[in-house]
This record gives structure tokens, sequence and C-alpha cells, in this order.
């Protein structure tokens, strides 16, 4: 199982599928901070002071996050970011669930309609996204990932 | 040590991207919020009380007037508390909490489609009623409840007109939802038949 998830060719397919969501999730608002500012206060969740802040940094990390991840550059730092950023938004998401809040997800695009059911498959999502990035932090070690295909290759 | 630094490094570049993104950005925002400035969406959806639900038919028991949404309690220089505009997002969680949804177009409108258990008060018809006239058929529904009254949507404005006359009836939570049918519909929203 080790070898496997340590896979050269597995880690690269997780960090590119991780990436992609990553950058496409952060794309829509890079530059529409007052759009995903109040998609942030719907969550009730920020202190409002600093909710811009947040609304202004927050679309960049995943940009560059997601960059970092699909190049293979920073491997450790991206996934285990990727992986802060994951709990962040699950935290909101399941408090927001949790409080019964009404409001879209603002996870991908700023026009989602809004429906609770979005919320609970927003967090099902989050959930298989965050063990991709905790695979890739693990076991994104060079040389291990060296191992494996030296061991294959001796299979 | 070394990934603490590498995300060190990738937070510095996405703050000083932001920051640039945002300075030139005509759209840009405060960096920071001192108050919400996006009121409409957020500060009426504060309001709801949890565990807080509607009955409109409830015409006993007084309610608290803090909890209600889209009152501010204080009644104008005519006697009434004035109706406010809400959104989309709190029309529903108004809709959710059993609030009394009012149509304010003619009847063969309302026939065709309308808000699930909304009543229909067509304002042309409403209007041309004496002040005790439209005081009786007003009469089964609880003062202190909350109601929302739109119309098609886009620019009627008998949701208007309608909530100002239910208001100077006396109710106190009059809310007026200029979505209309056409926006709760769009929305996916409950409707009828």
């Amino acid at each position: 199982m080790t070898n496997f998830l340590a896979n050269k060719y597995f880690q690269i397919s997780l960090r590119i599928i991780l990436g992609v969501i990553f950058i496409y999730a952060s794309v829509g608002k890079l530059f529409r901070p007052e759009d995903f500012a109040k998609a942030i206060l719907r969550y009730e969740f920020l202190p409002v002071y600093f909710v811009n802040i947040m609304a202004i940094v927050m679309p960049w990390v995943e940009f560059f996050t997601g960059v970092l991840l699909i190049t293979g550059i920073f491997k450790k730092a991206s996934s285990l970011l990727a992986g802060i950023s994951l709990i962040v938004f699950l935290t909101a998401l399941i408090s927001a669930f949790a409080r019964g809040l009404d409001i879209s997800c603002g996870c991908f695009s700023l026009e989602e309609t809004s429906t609770k059911g979005d919320i609970i498959y927003r967090i099902v999502q989050d959930v298989f996204m965050l063990a991709g990035a905790v695979i890739v932090y693990k076991f994104s070690d060079t040389k291990k990932a060296q191992e494996t295909v030296t061991a294959e290759e001796i299979n | 040590m070394k990934t603490a630094k590498q995300i060190l490094i990738i937070i510095v570049i996405s703050v000083i991207s932001g920051l640039a993104a945002n300075a030139i950005n005509p759209k840009g925002i405060p960096l920071i919020l001192e108050k919400n400035i996006y009121a409409l969406d957020t500060a009426k959806q504060k309001k709801t009380v949890d565990g807080f639900v509607n009955d409109p038919y409830d015409t006993t028991t007084k309610k608290n007037n803090n909890n209600m949404l889209g009152s501010t309690g204080k009644k104008n220089k005519e006697g009434f508390i004035e109706p406010e505009n809400i959104t989309v997002e709190l029309a529903k969680n108004l809709f959710d909490r059993n609030a009394l949804f009012v149509d304010a177009r003619a009847k063969e409108e309302y026939d065709s489609v309308h808000v699930k258990g909304s009543i229909n008060l067509p304002y042309e018809e409403f209007r041309s009623k004496g002040f005790n006239e439209k005081s009786e058929s007003m009469k089964k529904y609880n003062k202190d409840g909350i109601i929302v009254v739109y119309c098609k949507g886009g620019k009627c404005e008998v949701s208007i007109d309608l909530a100002y006359e239910i208001a100077r009836l006396g109710f106190n939570s009059v809310n007026i939802y200029r979505g209309g049918i056409a926006e709760w519909k769009e929305k996916g929203f409950p409707v009828q038949p």
C-alpha cells in the first residue's frame, strides 16, 4: 500500500488533480474580492475585520498552491498548505451546516445558487481532497518514490 | 523547518500578489472592513433568530419585537412601521421560518404559479377597499408575524404598494421581496401549483 501511495506516477497524478482543482477554484475569485468577501460574510464565521484581507489573499494562496502542486516545486510545503486551507474550508463549511445556514458555498463559483445539499456535497469533496493532500505530504519524499520505482524495476 | 520557510514564501508571495491585484483592480476593496458594507445581504440575515418559528395565524401571543425581521420596532411619522426590502436569501430564510407570503398580483397570475403556501391579495382590489374592510380581511393574521410581500419581480411595484397598505393596518414586520416570483422560480424554490 505504501508502495502504491508513494509511487511516482500516483503521486504526480494526485498532485495534478489537486493542483487543477485549486487553480480552478481560485481563478474566478482572483479579481473579484468584493464578491468573494460577500461569500465569506455569509458564513458569519470570520470576524468582520478579517473578511476583506481574507478575500484579497486567500484566492492567491489557492492559486500558487495549485501551481506548485502541479509543477512539483515545494511539494511538502504546497501539500501542507493545501491541507491547512482545506481544514479551514472544512471547518467553515461544517460550522455553516451545523448552524443551518442556507448559503451557497462560494467554493468554486461565486454565482452558485444556494442549497444546503450543496454544502454537504462540498464537505464530502473537501474530505477527499484533504486525504489527497495528506497522501502527497506523507509520501512525496523523493527518496521513497525513487525506491519504489527501483523496487518495481527489480521485480 | 525547510517546509515552514517554503510555506512562508508562498504566503508572502500570495499576500503581495493579492494586495497588488486589489490595488490595480478598479473594483478593489478596502483592506479592513470596518462595518458590514454589504448589510443588505447579511445584516438582516443576522437578525434571524435561531429556533424562532413564525406563526402567521397566531393572533394571541405577542411576539418580542426584537425578534422580528425587517422591523426596527420604530414607528414612522404616520404611525406605522415601514416595510423593508429583503434579498432572496432572506426571503428563503423567512419562508423556511413559516413567514406569511403575500402575492400582490392579479388572481389569474397567482393561479398560474405562486410561492408555495402564499396567499393572494391583488393590490388593485385591495386598495379600493375601505380601511375597515381591509382590516377585516387581515384580521386572521398575526400582527407581529412576519409577512413577505412579492409580485412578479423585475420592475413590478405592486408589492411595495401592498406592503405599505398592510403595514398601515398595524402589521409590524412587513417585508418586500423585490425579486418576486421570477427570481424565486429561477432559484428553484418551492412554488405552487
